[in-house]
């Protein structure tokens, strides 16, 4: 520790600007639970007593089993749910879609959301978060390759993406942009 | 130990584990990947991975900067993924100029801090992180990154660098 106050003293503006960051966040009892319940669920950890080459070869035959299963089997349908679009917010994303971050700047908003075809336009859908900057909310959203017409919902009223390289044709009254995602 | 406690079958004794350090833990996630969400997820998969090996966790170590070196790297690859599409459009300019009226000092420039904070080379920011905002020492940040010391120093030097210059762009001296 001496090192560190000989050689890492912050000074000037960092000085009172770090300790800033120092507040620890307070864990939601949903998350702190959601870990446990994951952690349970988990294998229960166990001194290794599986010999090494014995568990690689298990996994090495598991992978060969998965991808023969993947390309043999269930290629077709595969390719097809590839094309079937679902969304999911800040979620893992599916096999052969692709992750799209949509952001927008809303410092006063109480609540942000995105609209589109890939939600069936339901404002509840997919709601955004707001990051920490406190003025952008954001979300990512899995898409198979197409094209899709999107708006943000800020405070209950549409707004277009003006940073998107296309714009909607506004079919039915809603300003929209377009995104194109993926080889399509 | 509670480590040995988990071991032994009790699991009251991970969920102290995970209230004892989860707090640090989020806290470090955050201010690498820069929003809450994001921290969670990843704080969540380090501790489910602590707890998958555990067996292994070797006791010479802290559990705090063992659980930080799986976290580190699950932000890594976090950060890696990262390479997606990105829009941004202001909605309203005037709301904008409104936010950006007075306002609490501290909280100014910790925005001001943070904002600068995102924008350092990822493996200076987690320098800069663990150093002085985690307080580990050189050792602690070695184990947790596997670079070497020289080279953290140099990381932690370049990011106050960084850091002081963005905060002078932004009006603070």
């Amino acid at each position: 520790m001496s090192e560190q106050r000989e050689n890492d003293e912050l000074t000037g503006i960092l000085a009172r600007a770090t300790p800033l960051l120092h507040d620890e966040p307070v864990p939601r009892a949903a998350w702190r639970e959601a870990v446990l319940q994951a952690a349970g669920r988990a294998e229960v950890p166990v001194a290794w007593s599986v010999r090494p080459i014995v568990a690689i070869a298990a996994c090495a035959a598991c992978l060969i089993l998965g991808a023969a299963i993947t390309y043999g089997v269930l290629h077709d349908r595969m390719e097809r749910s590839a094309r079937d679009v679902v969304a999911s917010a800040g979620g893992s994303v599916r096999p052969g879609h692709l992750p799209v971050r949509f952001a927008v700047e809303a410092p006063n908003a109480v609540h942000v959301s995105i609209v589109g075809d890939f939600n069936g336009w339901n404002p509840a859908g997919l709601p955004m978060h707001l990051l920490s900057d406190g003025r952008t909310w954001e979300v990512e959203v899995g898409l198979a390759p197409g094209r899709y017409a999107y708006a943000f919902v800020v405070d209950g009223r549409l707004a277009r993406d003006s940073a998107a390289a296309e714009s909607g044709t506004d079919d039915f009254g809603v300003p929209n942009s377009v995104v194109l995602v993926g080889g399509s | 130990m509670l480590v040995r406690a988990v071991l032994a079958g009790d699991p009251a004794s991970f969920a102290l584990l995970v209230d004892r350090h989860a707090p640090a833990c989020l806290r470090f996630a955050s201010r690498m990947l820069g929003n809450r969400e994001d921290a969670e997820d990843v704080t969540q998969e380090a501790f489910v991975r602590a707890h998958r090996a555990l067996a292994r966790y070797d006791e010479q170590m802290r559990f705090r900067t063992w659980v930080m070196s799986i976290l580190a790297n699950r932000c890594r690859t976090a950060l890696l993924h990262r390479h997606r599409r990105t829009s941004r459009v202001v909605v309203d300019g005037a709301a904008v100029d409104e936010a950006v009226g007075p306002e609490n000092g501290d909280a100014e420039l910790r925005d001001a801090i943070e904002r600068a904070l995102a924008k350092l080379d990822p493996v200076q920011r987690e320098a800069f992180v663990l150093k002085h905002v985690e307080m580990l020492n050189y050792d602690e940040m070695s184990a947790i990154t596997g670079a070497g010391v020289s080279a953290l120093k140099m990381r932690v030097r370049r990011a106050c660098d960084r850091l002081q210059g963005l905060l002078r762009e932004d009006g603070y001296e």
